[in-house]
C-alpha cells in the first residue's frame, strides 16, 4: 500500500545503477509551458514521501498568491533517462502532481484537470484514448526580433535531397523519443518549407499528454543541438500552412472499442456519434482551450486544410471533426479526428475539455446532425447557413466570450484554472489589440 | 382415544428430548433400524438435525451394498456411529455423497480420525493416485480418461472433505485446523487437477515449468469449507525450450487445470478457480514468467496487490519455481509500508473497516456486517501494516496466527487479543457450519428457525439452540465491535504506563509510530499528554484509561488530533476531580464522543469550555437553540438575583457564553442549520440586550433618586444583528431610541438616556471570563459625530431633512427588537415608508446605489485580498448578494409587501415568489449567500476568531473543509465549490444589480 512503493525503489534503484547525478521533476503551467525543477537523486526518497516544496505563485497560473505553498509529487511510472545530455552522469526525468500541503490535489495543476476528467469518465466505464499528430516547423536560426524566419529547407513535400539537414533533424529526434520510450507512429513532411510532422501512437489520454510534452521539449533540444530551432506556434506564416495538432480519439469499454459498432453507418456507434455531437455542440466553447493564443485563429480561419466551420464529415477533410475510413480488419481503431486543436495548446487541458465535451454528448444523449459531404470551405456564406454550418469563434476574443458563458467549461477546468485562464487570455487579447503590425504600416504608411 | 403404552409415551417424550422434530417417522424409522435402534438411539440427540440424521441413516443403509456389515459396524463401535451421524445430521451435500458412493462409510471408520491430522503429502498422494497418476513424479500426469479422471478427483476429493467434517463434527478439531486441512486439500486437489491438465496437453506439458500459487484465503492456510480458491501462475521454460512456445503451452495448463475444478460433471464440481488477483488482474496474460512478474510488480503494481501478494504460497506445480517467485516478491511486500502517505492510506484502511453496507442484509451478514470476520481481518491487517515492517514477528499470513504473534509482542493487549481470537474463531465455525449444509458459499446467516436450530444444535447449543445461537452471536459480535476499535488504541496507553509487569508491551517507539500513523503531528507530546492523564492509581486515572481509547479514536478523525487530545488534558485537569465530570464521560457516550470532537476541532468552542468547564456537561442536552422567551426568563430571573448592576451583567453573560457554546457545539455536530445558527445568535443577542438594558435601567433609577425611569428606551438591531444573521463573535450593531414620559424635562430624560446606553455598552464589554458583547452603534444618523442616543421625533426630523439613499438601505436592516414595545412599534411605523418607498427608487437613486457599491467594492477591499475568496467583499461574496436584495428590496417592497423582511434569504425568497426575480437566480443566490455563511462561521469555529477570508494555512482549510463535511484531503475540492457557487451567484449579481 502507499506511495513507497516498487515503482519508487525501482526509481532509486536506476538512479543508482545508471548514475544518475540529476532529476528532473517536471510539470505544467496552465499555458503548457514545461516547468522543470532539478533535484539531486538523495532528495528524490523525500520527494516521493511529501513532494518537493515550490513557491506556486511563481508559476504562471499556479497559486492564490497566498497559497505559494504546494508541493511537486513525482510520479515514478514516468521515470526516464534524458537521453540529450551525452556522454557522462546522466539525468533523469518524471512528470509531477502539484498537491497541496494536506495531501489534496491541486486544482491549478492541468495533469490533475485531465486526471479528474478521466476518472469522471471512468465512472461510467469509459477510458480515453488519443493519438495527436504533431506539426511543426524547422527554422534555420533561433528567432531575431523583427526579422522573418528561415525554413530549414524550401521544397514542398520533402524531397530526398543530399544536403537536407531536414532529414538528419528528423532522424535524430525519433531516435531520441524511442530513447525515451515514446513510439512514434509514422511520419511525413508536411506541406509548407520546412514543416514537419511526426505522429505519436495510439495510448491513453494522459499518457498522450505527458508524451506530447516530452515531444516538444525533445524536439526543440535536437534542433538546438543541430544549431537549428523548432516551432509549435501555430501559424509563423501568412502563406503557408499552420502547425496543427490534430488528434484522433476515441473511448473504450474495457478493451472494446465503444465507437465501433459493426454494420452501423461508417461503423460508428451510437455512443460514438453522441460523442462528436458533444464535441460540436461545445466546439465553440472549448475552442479557446484547443486553440489558446492570438495566433491561433490565424491558422483557423487561413483555410487549407484547418478547419473553420462546426461540422463533422466521413473522410472530410475540410470538417472540423473527420471520421476517418474503416478498416475491416481494425475493428478497435474506429476514432473520430478532431482537427481544429493545434500543436501550442496545453495538452492536459486540450484533452479534458474534449473528453468532457464528448461524455457531455453521451451523457444527454444529443443527436448527430447530419454529416457534411462537400468541401465546406467551398460553400456559400448563405449554403453554409442552409446546412446549419456555424462559424467556429474567429478571434481568441469571440473564444473568449463562449468560454466566459461555458458552464461546461468552468465544471472541467476547475474554478480555479477556468478563472485564471479567462483572465490571462483576455490579457493577451487586450494586449495584441493595441499593437501597431507590419501589415498596417505597410498598407497605410505609403498612403496616409 | 387410544391409551398410549407407556413404552410409546417414554419413547415420544425422550425422541422430542433428544431433538427430534417429526416423532411419528422418527418412531417408525427407528422402528426399521432393528437392533441397531437401541445403541444409537440416544447418539441422535447430539446431531444437528436428528429427523435429517435418521432419514439419512436409512438411505445409506438402503443405498449401501453391505447393509450388515455397516449395521455391525454401527452397533459395535460407538465412534463410527457417531461420526456418520453428526455428518449425517448437518450437511445435506455430504448425505447425498454418501448415497452415490455408500462404500465410503467405511471411511468414518477410521479410529484415528479422532487423532490424526492427515498430512499433507498424503492428501496430496490420494488426488493423484485417484486419477491415475504418480505422486512420486515432478510432474505428475493422470493416465485416467479425462472425464473418469475429473469424476474421479470429485470422489476422492469428497472423501476427503467427509473425513474432515466428522473430524470437526465429532473430534472437536479446532476452526484453524480445519480451516488449515481445508487448505492442503484444496493444494492437493490444484496438483491433481494439474496432472489431469497435463494428461489433456500431452507432450508438449514437458516443455515447460509451472507453478501454482495460492492467494487469498488458501494463501494464508486458512480456507472455508466452500469458497473460490484464488490463484497466480508462474511459468519457466524447461531447459532449451524457448520462451514463447513455453508459455503458450503453459497458458494451456493453467486454463486446463482451473476448468477440470470448475466444472459441473456427473459428480458435481468442486469450486471455482479464480486468477483475477494475477497483474493486470482480467486483461492481463494468465502466466507469466518469473521476469515477467517481477517486471510487473517493480513498476506497474497497485498497493494494494502487494497486500495480496502477503498470502502468496506455492501449492502445486513446479514448487521451486513457485518458492523462487515468493523470494522475488516477500522483499517487495514490506517495504511499501514505511513512508508518510501512510497516515491516509491508514486513515481510508480505517474508513474501510468503519463503513458497513447498511441493508438489511447487513444485519445477517457473517463477513461485512458491523462486528463480523473483516473487521477482525482487516483490524489485524492494518497492525501488521504498522509494525510488520518493523518486526518480522508479526507478519504470519493466517489472521489468528499473527493476532497471536501481535498479542505476544504487545502491540495487542493480551486481553484483547484473547477475546477477539475467541470471537474470531467462534464466527469462523459458524461460518463453517453454514457452508457445511449444502456446499454452499454463503456468508449470511439464515432466517428460518429450522436452519438456525440445526445450526446451533451442530455448534453444540442442544438446549434451546435458537435462543442460544443469536445470543451467542450477538455476544460475539458485541465483543469484535468494542475490541477492534481498542485494538489499536490501547496498547498505546499501556505504553506509558509506569506499571510493572511481565507482558510484552508496545514500546515507546512504537508507540510514537503508531500515533504518527493515527495523525498526531507530534506523537511525543501526546504520548506525555496520555502520560500525565493516565498515570496513578487514582480513579480519575482509571476512569481516563477505560475512557481513552475511544478519545484517541475520535481525536484521531477529526482535523487536528494533537489539539484534542491537549484540550481533553487541560479540561481534565481543571474538571477531574468534580464527581459528575467522568461519570457523565464515562456513562454517556454521547458526551464523550461529542466532546473529542468539539476539542479536536474548533478553537473556539474550546476556548469557551476552557473559560468554563461545567459547559461539557451540555453536551449531553439537546443542542437545539433555546427560544428566546426561555433565554430572557433565565437571565431576567438570575441577574434579579444579583446585588450591584456589574455582577447582574456577569450572570448574564455568563448564561450567554453557555448558550453560545450550545450553539456552536450544535453548528459542529451538524445539528442545527445555518439559517437558524444566525437566527440563533440574534435572539441569543436580544436576550441579553433586554435584560441588561433593564438591570441597567434599574439602577441608573435608582442612582438618580427617582421613582421611575424618565424616558421610555428602545434598541434597534441592525445590520447583520438586524437581519437575524449574525455570526460568531460579530458585533452587535445597534441604534438606540427614547422618548420622554409626558411632563418629564427633555434635558434630564437625554442624560439619562445617554448614561443608560453608555453603561449598557460598558458592563458588556467590561474585561471577564466570558466573552464580550460589542455594541457598535456606528450605523446611527451622522455616525460616530451624531447624537448615540436620539429620541423618536429626532429621528423622524432626521430623515425628513437629510437623508439619502444609502441611509434607508441601511434602514432596511433595522429590526426594533428590544425595549419598550409601545416605542418599538413606533419607530417601525417610522421608518418602514423610508425604506420600502411606495413608489419604489427613482433612476437616479438606484444609480446612486450602484455607484456607493462600486465604491465600496474597490476601497474596503483589504490591499492585498483576494477578491475570489473574500467572503463578504468578494466576488459574489456576501455584499454582492446582499445589496442585489436590498436593491429589490428598495424597488418593489412598497407594491410587494412581501419583500419587507429584514433577512436576505426570505427578501430573495419573496422577490421569487413576487416574479422579481427567476427562480434559478433566487436558488443561485440563497445557495451562495449559505454557503458563504457557513464558510464564514465554520472559519470562526477553527480558529477562534473571525476572518473574512478563506483559509491561507493549508491545515485551517483542511479543518473548515471538515467541519464542512468535505471528506478528509479533499480541501481543495471545497475551494472549487465556493469558487463555482460565487460565481454563479456573481452572474446574477451582474445581471440583477448592475443591470
Amino acid at each position: 500500500m502507499g506511495r513507497m512503493g516498487k515503482q519508487e525503489d525501482f526509481v532509486l534503484r536506476a538512479l543508482e545503477e545508471r548514475d544518475v547525478r540529476f532529476v528532473r521533476l517536471w510539470f505544467t503551467d496552465v499555458l503548457g509551458f514545461l516547468k522543470s525543477v532539478a533535484v539531486a537523486p538523495a532528495e528524490l526518497e523525500g520527494a516521493f514521501d511529501e513532494g518537493i516544496g515550490f513557491d506556486g505563485s511563481a508559476i504562471e497560473g499556479f497559486a492564490r498568491v497566498y497559497e505559494a505553498d504546494m508541493l511537486a509529487r513525482p510520479d515514478p511510472s514516468t521515470f526516464q533517462i534524458l537521453p540529450w545530455r551525452g556522454e557522462g552522469p546522466a539525468t533523469a526525468r518524471m512528470f509531477c502532481d502539484i498537491v497541496m500541503p494536506d495531501g489534496s490535489p491541486s486544482y491549478a495543476d492541468p495533469r490533475h484537470v485531465l486526471k479528474r476528467t478521466l476518472s469522471k469518465a471512468a465512472d461510467q466505464g469509459f477510458t480515453f484514448y488519443t493519438h495527436p499528430e504533431i506539426e511543426f516547423y524547422v527554422f534555420k536560426d533561433s528567432p531575431q526580433p523583427g526579422a522573418d524566419p528561415v525554413p530549414v529547407d524550401r521544397s514542398g513535400y520533402f524531397d530526398h535531397t543530399a544536403q537536407s539537414q531536414g532529414a538528419d533533424f528528423r532522424r535524430d529526434a525519433i531516435t531520441m523519443l524511442e530513447a525515451m520510450g515514446i513510439s512514434v507512429e509514422f511520419s511525413h513532411h508536411e506541406g509548407g518549407p520546412g514543416q514537419q510532422e511526426i505522429d505519436l501512437r495510439y495510448a491513453d489520454a494522459l499518457t498522450t499528454a505527458d508524451n506530447v510534452m516530452t515531444f516538444r521539449t525533445v524536439v526543440r533540444e535536437v534542433a538546438l543541438s543541430q544549431g537549428l530551432w523548432a516551432s509549435f506556434m501555430p501559424k509563423p506564416f501568412t502563406t503557408h500552412p499552420g502547425s496543427g495538432m490534430h488528434t484522433h480519439v476515441s473511448l473504450f469499454e474495457g478493451d472494446r472499442n465503444a465507437f465501433f459498432e459493426a454494420g452501423a453507418e461508417y461503423q460508428l456507434s451510437k455512443t460514438g456519434r453522441q460523442f462528436i455531437a458533444g464535441v460540436l455542440t461545445h466546439a465553440a466553447e472549448i475552442t479557446c482551450v484547443t486553440n489558446q493564443w492570438v495566433n491561433s485563429f490565424k491558422r483557423l480561419m487561413g483555410g487549407g486544410e484547418a478547419p473553420a466551420y462546426i461540422c463533422w464529415g466521413h473522410n472530410n477533410r475540410s470538417a472540423m471533426v473527420r471520421v476517418p475510413m474503416y478498416k475491416p480488419s481494425k475493428v478497435n481503431s474506429t476514432r473520430i479526428e478532431l482537427r481544429t486543436i493545434d500543436a501550442a495548446c496545453n495538452p492536459y487541458l486540450a484533452f479534458a475539455v474534449i473528453l468532457a465535451a464528448g461524455m457531455k454528448g453521451i451523457e444527454e444523449g444529443y443527436e448527430l446532425p447530419p454529416g457534411a459531404e462537400d468541401d465546406v470551405w467551398s460553400l456559400t456564406e448563405r449554403e453554409r447557413q442552409a446546412l446549419g454550418i456555424e462559424p467556429l469563434p474567429r478571434s481568441l476574443q469571440d473564444a473568449i466570450g463562449v468560454a466566459e458563458r461555458s458552464e461546461l467549461l468552468a465544471e472541467t477546468l476547475g474554478e480555479h484554472v477556468y478563472d485564471f485562464f479567462l483572465r490571462n487570455k483576455r490579457q493577451e487579447w487586450t494586449e495584441y489589440r493595441i499593437q501597431v503590425s507590419a501589415f498596417e504600416r505597410d498598407r497605410m504608411l505609403p498612403v496616409l | 382415544m387410544t391409551p398410549r403404552t407407556p413404552e410409546t409415551a417414554t419413547g415420544r417424550q425422550a425422541l422430542l428430548r433428544w431433538g427430534f422434530h417429526d416423532v411419528e417417522r422418527a418412531q417408525e424409522g427407528l422402528a426399521s433400524l432393528g437392533e441397531v435402534r437401541e445403541p444409537v438411539v440416544a447418539m441422535f440427540g447430539k446431531a444437528a438435525d436428528p429427523d435429517l440424521a435418521l432419514a439419512g441413516l436409512l438411505r445409506v443403509i438402503e443405498a449401501s451394498g453391505e447393509p450388515d456389515a455397516l449395521r455391525t459396524a454401527l452397533i459395535e463401535d460407538e465412534g463410527t456411529a457417531m461420526r456418520l451421524l453428526l455428518v449425517l445430521g448437518a450437511s445435506q451435500a455430504l448425505t447425498d455423497h454418501l448415497v452415490r458412493h455408500p462404500e465410503q462409510w467405511r471411511e468414518l471408520c477410521d479410529p484415528a480420525l479422532g487423532s490424526t491430522r492427515p498430512a499433507a503429502y498424503a492428501v496430496r498422494a490420494g488426488l493423484l493416485e485417484a486419477v491415475g497418476a504418480d505422486p512420486h513424479d515432478d510432474a505428475p500426469v493422470a493416465t485416467l480418461p479425462e472425464r473418469a479422471a475429473a469424476d474421479a478427483l470429485r470422489v476422492e476429493y469428497r472423501r476427503h472433505l467427509l473425513r474432515l467434517a466428522a473430524r470437526d463434527l465429532a473430534h472437536h478439531v479446532s476452526v484453524d485446523d480445519a480451516a488449515a486441512e481445508l487448505s492442503d486439500l484444496a493444494a492437493g486437489t490444484l496438483d491433481a487437477a494439474l496432472a489431469v491438465a497435463r494428461a489433456r496437453v500431452g507432450e508438449a506439458a514437458l516443455t515447460t515449468r509451472l507453478a501454482v500459487l495460492a492467494m487469498g484465503k488458501c494463501g494464508a492456510h486458512e480456507l472455508n469449507y466452500v469458497s473460490d480458491v484464488d490463484v497466480i501462475f508462474v511459468a519457466e521454460p524447461a531447459e532449451g525450450v524457448d520462451e514463447a512456445p513455453a508459455l503458450r503451452v503453459a497458458t494451456q495448463l493453467a486454463s486446463a487445470m482451473m476448468q477440470v475444478c470448475s466444472d459441473q460433471t456427473a459428480e458435481g464440481t468442486i469450486w471455482p478457480v479464480d486468477a483475477n488477483l494475477r497483474p493486470e488482474g482480467r486483461q492481463g496474460p494468465l502466466v507469466r514468467t518469473l521476469a515477467s512478474h517481477r517486471g510487473y510488480y517493480e513498476r506497474w503494481a497497485k498497493p494494494w496487490e502487494f497486500q495480496a501478494l502477503l498470502k502468496a504460497r506455492p501449492v502445486a506445480g513446479d514448487l521451486a519455481l513457485g518458492r523462487a517467485f515468493v523470494e522475488v516478491v516477500e522483499p517487495m511486500v514490506w517495504s511499501v509500508a514505511e513512508h508518510d502517505g501512510f497516515v491516509t492510506d491508514v486513515q481510508a484502511m480505517r474508513r474501510r473497516v468503519i463503513d458497513h453496507i447498511p441493508s438489511h442484509e447487513a444485519e445477517r451478514q457473517l463477513k461485512l456486517g458491523s462486528g463480523g470476520l473483516r473487521d477482525v481481518e482487516f483490524a489485524v491487517q492494518l497492525l501488521q501494516l504498522v509494525h510488520g515492517r518493523a518486526d518480522p514477528r508479526v507478519r504470519p499470513p493466517t489472521t489468528l496466527s499473527a493476532l497471536a504473534e501481535l498479542t505476544r509482542a504487545g502491540y495487542v493487549g493480551r486481553e484483547d487479543g484473547d477475546a477477539l481470537g475467541e470471537a474470531y474463531a467462534w464466527l469462523r465455525t459458524l461460518e463453517h457450519r453454514m457452508q457445511l449444509w449444502q456446499l454452499r458459499r454463503t456468508h449470511v446467516v439464515p432466517e428460518q428457525q429450522d436452519a438456525l436450530r440445526r445450526l446451533g444444535r451442530s455448534l453444540g447449543y442442544l438446549k434451546d439452540p435458537v435462543l442460544s445461537l443469536d445470543e451467542a452471536w450477538d455476544h460475539h459480535r458485541r465483543e469484535v465491535r468494542r475490541l477492534h476499535e481498542k485494538l489499536f488504541y490501547r496498547p498505546l496507553l499501556e505504553a506509558v504506563a509506569r506499571i510493572p509487569g511481565e507482558e510484552a508491551r508496545l514500546s515507546p517507539e512504537a508507540a510514537r509510530q503508531r500515533l504518527a500513523a493515527l495523525g498526531y503531528q507530534d506523537p511525543s507530546a501526546a504520548l506525555r499528554h496520555l502520560e500525565a492523564l493516565t498515570s496513578g492509581v487514582s480513579r480519575t486515572a482509571a476512569v481516563q484509561r477505560a475512557l481513552l481509547p475511544a478519545m484517541l479514536e475520535w481525536f484521531a478523525d477529526a482535523p487536528d488530533p494533537d489539539a484534542g487530545l491537549f484540550g481533553f488534558r487541560r479540561i481534565s485537569e481543571s474538571l477531574g476531580r468534580t464527581p459528575w465530570y467522568l461519570k457523565t464521560l464515562r456513562d454517556e457516550g454521547e458526551v464523550a464522543q461529542r466532546l473529542a470532537l468539539l476539542l479536536a476541532t474548533s478553537r473556539y468552542a474550546t476556548d469557551l469550555l476552557e473559560r468554563e468547564p461545567e459547559g461539557v456537561r451540555l453536551l449531553g442536552e439537546d443542542l437545539a437553540p433555546q427560544p428566546a422567551s426561555a433565554m430572557l426568563g433565565e437571565m431576567r430571573s438570575l441577574a434579579g438575583r444579583q446585588g450591584s448592576a456589574e455582577d447582574a451583567v456577569r450572570a448574564i453573560r455568563g448564561i450567554r457564553r453557555r448558550e453560545l457554546f450550545r450553539i456552536s457545539s450544535g453548528d459542529l455536530l451538524g445539528l442545527v442549520d445555518v439559517a437558524d445558527v444566525g437566527a440563533a445568535l440574534s435572539r441569543l443577542t436580544d436576550a441579553t440586550l433586554e435584560s441588561t438594558l433593564e438591570v441597567v435601567e434599574r439602577a441608573e433609577t435608582a442612582a438618580r433618586g427617582l421613582d421611575a425611569p424618565p424616558t421610555r428606551m428602545a434598541v434597534i438591531a441592525m445590520g447583520r444583528y438586524g437581519g437575524f444573521e449574525l455570526a460568531y463573535a460579530s458585533d452587535a450593531d445597534v441604534m438606540f431610541v427614547h422618548e420622554p414620559h409626558e411632563g418629564v424635562d427633555p434635558q434630564l430624560a437625554a442624560s439619562y438616556a445617554l448614561a443608560v446606553a453608555n453603561e449598557l455598552r460598558r458592563l458588556l464589554a467590561l474585561p471577564g471570563t466570558d466573552p464580550a458583547l460589542d455594541i457598535d452603534a456606528d450605523l446611527r444618523p451622522e455616525g460616530r459625530q451624531g447624537a448615540l442616543v436620539r429620541t423618536l421625533d429626532s429621528y423622524a426630523a432626521y430623515y425628513a431633512k437629510w437623508s439619502e439613499v444609502w441611509e434607508f438601505q441601511a434602514l432596511l436592516r433595522a429590526d426594533a427588537v428590544v425595549g419598550d414595545p409601545e416605542l418599538r412599534r413606533r419607530f417601525t411605523a417610522l421608518v418602514d415608508p423610508l425604506r420600502f418607498p411606495a413608489e419604489g427608487l427613482s433612476e437616479g437613486d438606484i444609480r446612486e446605489v450602484r455607484r456607493i457599491k462600486a465604491r465600496v467594492d474597490n476601497e474596503r477591499l483589504p490591499r492585498g485580498a483576494d477578491p475570489h475568496t473574500h467572503l463578504k467583499l468578494g466576488r459574489g461574496g456576501l455584499a454582492d448578494i446582499e445589496w442585489t436584495a436590498q436593491l429589490l428590496q428598495m424597488q418593489h417592497a412598497g407594491a410587494h409587501p412581501g419583500l419587507r423582511s429584514t433577512r436576505t434569504v426570505e427578501a430573495l425568497t419573496a422577490a421569487g415568489v413576487e416574479g422579481l426575480l427567476a427562480p434559478l437566480d433566487v436558488e443561485a443566490l440563497v445557495l451562495a449567500w449559505r454557503t458563504v455563511s457557513r464558510v464564514r462561521n465554520a472559519i470562526t469555529l477553527v480558529r477562534g476568531k473571525p476572518s473574512d477570508q478563506l483559509p491561507r494555512d493549508a491545515r485551517e482549510r483542511a479543518a473548515v473543509s471538515s467541519v464542512l463535511g468535505y471528506p478528509p484531503g479533499s480541501s481543495d475540492v471545497m475551494v472549487n465549490d465556493y469558487l463555482r457557487t460565487t460565481r454563479r451567484a456573481h452572474d446574477v449579481v451582474e445581471r440583477v444589480f448592475w443591470g
